[in-house]
């Protein structure tokens, strides 16, 4: 092999006093070839992000410092530079695409303008030529008309593809790319990455990838390496860290992503019906203004589904399918227009406000964010204690019962006086389902819940889920744009697109005979689909 | 608490301020003890110097001016603190009502509160005092209701972010009634910019105060700084004494009210806080 473009020795990176841990990363090594893609894989917190942001200078001084190792690039130590000598590197010889593009990019100024900057920042020739094939580069559609383009015109896939043609409009020689899909849909990330290939293979570049997906790692990497704590555990190339990986963390990590492959399900065509959904629509329409039109968006449109006792029905589509607002209307957080839901027989949809009391009960939720989703002056026994108390049961009895429920959910019954910021994301996803549980609900709506969390979390609470469905023998509503996790998880599955339910069957059935397109476009997309594919 | 004031401490100002204001409480709340003369008694010859027999003089009817200033800092504290507690709790309760329930009644509780904020609120308090006749009720209560309609929008502001937050809905659905939750789950993240800015408002009304006292409409019956600045304005050639202390008083306590003010913003709001994190 050829000398490595980037060769990072023994980079040590120091957190400022009184954080967790000293270092944020402890003497790392790696090399970046020519021609390569190499993937930086770790859950939160483990230094991948700050490792990259070293590459770049862009710490955030004097707060995290590099304290020890080498950058070497063409013979020259970075971690040496001044701040005026890294602007000779950063964007001509370091592109860089971040995690979200709607941030990354200006609002108020057009899209086209902004690339152009980036070439006059530098005294790059070309101009408005230029620019146009660069948008024609990442194969976006119409760049004629994109050139009056406002960053808030674009979906975020097309954003993305900005990005990176800015990040590509100097010619870098290495491209480093932070989590660039992680805030993408699923069918997009897909495009993302192929374009992210294909423009590393035509311009030979070095690609530095950061992310916590595995399925990412199988579909773009050439070589991997895992990082925990702040050190790289493994390195080496794909296959070898994927198919036969040495180091437990690896193992670990590899074993907690879910299989495509659902499992087998016994039927539940016996089991009472408990929520039956005809229907169901929902219409957002914003006031109009003296200068703006009305806008109508139609959130949901004619769902009709329904879930037996101790069943889990997965509801899947990407974002803006109208998945989420489907279940708040489910759990009565907002008003649907058409249709019925009808629980045990009982329409909810007659109900308003105060009548609505009885059911509340018997339906609870479990939130996406387990950071938004606990109030932060609420001590952990209050949270799980708020329903009972609101339904009449005494202070003393319901915090009891919260103890147990603690128990129940994996946490120290100890924990009751303690505040929300002393979790983690998982144990406060824990303390959520917690609180759902107090009430002793029949069916649970689950929207996201593990979509915020590291993926050997994910797995932790993704069992605790099954366990206590099992044993409660609840019904669930799980929302979740993940299809891996759906496969795991659902019984059965009802793909939303649009607003609209295209296609609803048996996990097993639906995962392995797709009929309707777009459910077929959704499991293609899906990374490294063929490397666990080839496991199973 | 702890940590709170940890970060209080940080800002060196702060902590001026508030050694400052409770020094002034301190005096305040001792004034009888200090002076157990009416003020408004003669104690010497009139027009004395200060830094002589009385340290900052005597005024025109031979009263003492630092038994004003002790006895005026009870008038003054107290018309801030009691008129800005009436205006935050009536702040408080509009924007509440209207941030968490939106729709027609935050159209209606906004207009009421802007039509309050169309009339300039110095103006509007002179009407209302004058109206009322000058006491020390009516001047109280025309502070708040000149003052409360900022802190109304402030609330409004806040209960529409928090309202939509995640634990909000969760709360709705365990069945909190919207009482609770008002009280309970929205408040409470709520507070920290209203006692900010609650600070800051004893500071304007001490000065709002001042200046109605200042134009004659104070409470013939309290010794304030304002009135003891009016009465003196008309001899301040020969007599520069008279309305100068009062007006020292006013500027140490509104700008300890301000300091402290910030500082409780920069230890309530970390994130904000304009000196960086560490």
């Amino acid at each position: 092999m050829t000398e490595p473009l980037l060769s990072v020795r023994d980079l040590t990176i120091d957190l400022p006093p009184g954080s967790d841990r000293p270092h944020a990363v402890e003497k790392v090594s790696f090399d970046l070839h020519e021609n390569e893609i190499l993937c930086l894989v770790g859950e939160s917190g483990s230094g991948k992000s700050l490792t990259a942001a070293a590459v770049m200078g862009l710490l955030p001084q004097p707060s995290v410092k590099p304290s020890g190792g080498e950058l070497i690039f063409e013979d020259r130590d970075l971690l040496k530079l001044s701040e005026d000598e890294w602007r000779q590197y950063r964007g001509k010889r370091f592109g860089m695409i971040f995690q979200e593009p709607m941030t990354a990019l200006n609002p108020v100024m057009r899209v086209s303008d902004q690339i152009l900057e980036v070439l006059e920042a530098h005294g790059e020739p070309g101009g408005p030529e230029r620019v146009m094939e660069l948008l024609e580069a990442v194969n976006l559609p119409d760049p004629e008309r994109l050139k009056s383009a406002y960053p808030h015109h674009l979906s975020g896939g097309q954003r993305q593809r900005v990005m990176i043609a800015m990040a590509l409009a100097l010619r870098p020689t290495i491209l480093i790319a932070d989590e660039p899909t992680t805030a993408l849909d699923v069918t997009t990330q897909a495009q993302i990455l192929a374009l992210i290939r294909q423009l590393q293979s035509e311009r030979q570049m070095g690609v530095l990838f950061i992310t916590h997906d595995f399925g990412v790692v199988a579909e773009i990497a050439d070589r991997v390496a895992v990082m925990q704590h702040g050190r790289i555990v493994e390195l080496g190339a794909k296959e070898q860290v994927l198919e036969a990986p040495m180091h437990d963390y690896t193992k670990r990590l590899i074993e907690a992503v879910p299989t495509l492959d659902p499992p087998e399900r016994r039927p539940l065509d016996r089991a009472p019906t408990v929520l039956s959904v005809k229907g169901l629509g929902k219409t957002y329409r914003t006031q109009g203004g003296l200068f703006r039109p009305r806008r109508v968006v139609t959130a949901a449109k004619n769902v009709t589904l329904s879930i037996r006792k101790g069943e889990t029905l997965g509801l899947v589509g990407e974002s803006g399918s109208g998945k989420t607002t489907v279940g708040r209307c489910i759990i009565r957080l907002i008003d649907s227009d058409a249709g019925r839901i009808d629980f045990h027989g009982v329409d909810l949809n007659a109900f308003r406000g105060r009548a609505l009391r009885p059911y509340r009960k018997r339906v609870q939720m479990i939130f996406q964010d387990p950071f938004a989703s606990l109030n932060p002056r609420h001590k952990v026994g209050d949270i799980i204690a708020a329903g009972p108390i609101a339904f009449g049961t005494p202070k003393p009895e319901a915090v009891k019962r919260a103890q147990d429920l603690l128990g129940l959910v994996g946490l120290d019954p100890g924990v009751i006086d303690r505040y929300p910021h002393e979790f983690s994301g998982g144990q406060r996803q824990r303390i959520g389902i917690a609180r759902a549980l107090a009430l002793q609900p029949e069916l649970l709506v689950a929207d996201e819940p593990v979509s915020a969390l590291d993926v050997s979390v994910q797995a932790q609470v993704l069992d605790l889920l099954a366990d206590i469905k099992r044993r409660l023998n609840l019904s669930m509503l799980f929302i979740t744009h993940d299809l891996r996790v759906a496969a795991q998880v659902c019984d059965r599955v009802a793909v939303m697109y649009r607003g609209e339910i295209v296609e609803q069957g048996s996990t097993g059935e639906l995962f392995r005979h797709p009929t309707h397109p777009y459910t077929r476009s959704l499991l293609d997309a899906i990374p490294g689909k063929h490397w666990r594919a080839k496991r199973a | 608490m702890k940590e709170f004031w940890q970060r209080y401490k940080r800002n060196k100002g702060a902590v001026v301020g508030l050694v400052a204001l409770v020094l002034i409480i301190i005096v305040a709340v001792i004034a009888p003890f200090l002076f157990p003369k009416s003020p408004w008694e003669m104690s010497g010859a009139p027009f004395q110097r200060p830094f002589g027999e009385y340290p900052l003089g005597t005024d025109m009817l031979g009263r003492n001016i630092l038994s004003g200033i002790v006895h005026g800092a009870r008038v003054s504290l107290m018309v801030g603190i009691v008129s800005t507690f009436f205006a935050v709790t009536l702040g408080l309760a509009f924007g509440a009502l209207a941030g968490y329930f939106g729709g027609i009644i935050d159209d209606a509780l906004m207009r009421f509160t802007e039509f309050f904020q169309t009339i300039p609120s110095f103006v509007f308090a002179i009407v209302l005092v004058a109206i009322f006749r000058p006491s020390i009720v009516s001047i109280v209560a025309a502070i708040a209701v000149v003052s409360w309609p900022p802190v109304a929008r402030l609330v409004r502001g806040e209960f529409l972010s928090l309202r939509r937050r995640e634990f909000v809905q969760a709360a709705v659905v365990v069945g909190e009634s919207h009482m609770k939750i008002i009280l309970g789950q929205i408040l409470p993240n709520a507070l920290s910019p209203v006692i900010v800015m609650a600070s800051l408002m004893i500071a304007s009304a001490i000065l709002l105060e001042s200046a109605l006292s200042f134009l004659g409409l104070g409470d013939p019956n309290m010794m304030s700084w304002g009135y003891m600045i009016g009465a003196s304005r008309s001899v301040i050639r020969q007599a520069w004494w008279m309305s100068t202390f009062p007006g020292v008083a006013i500027l140490i306590t509104v700008l300890a009210l301000n300091l402290v003010g910030e500082g409780l913003s920069d230890a309530m709001n970390p994130r904000l806080a304009r000196k960086g994190r560490a």
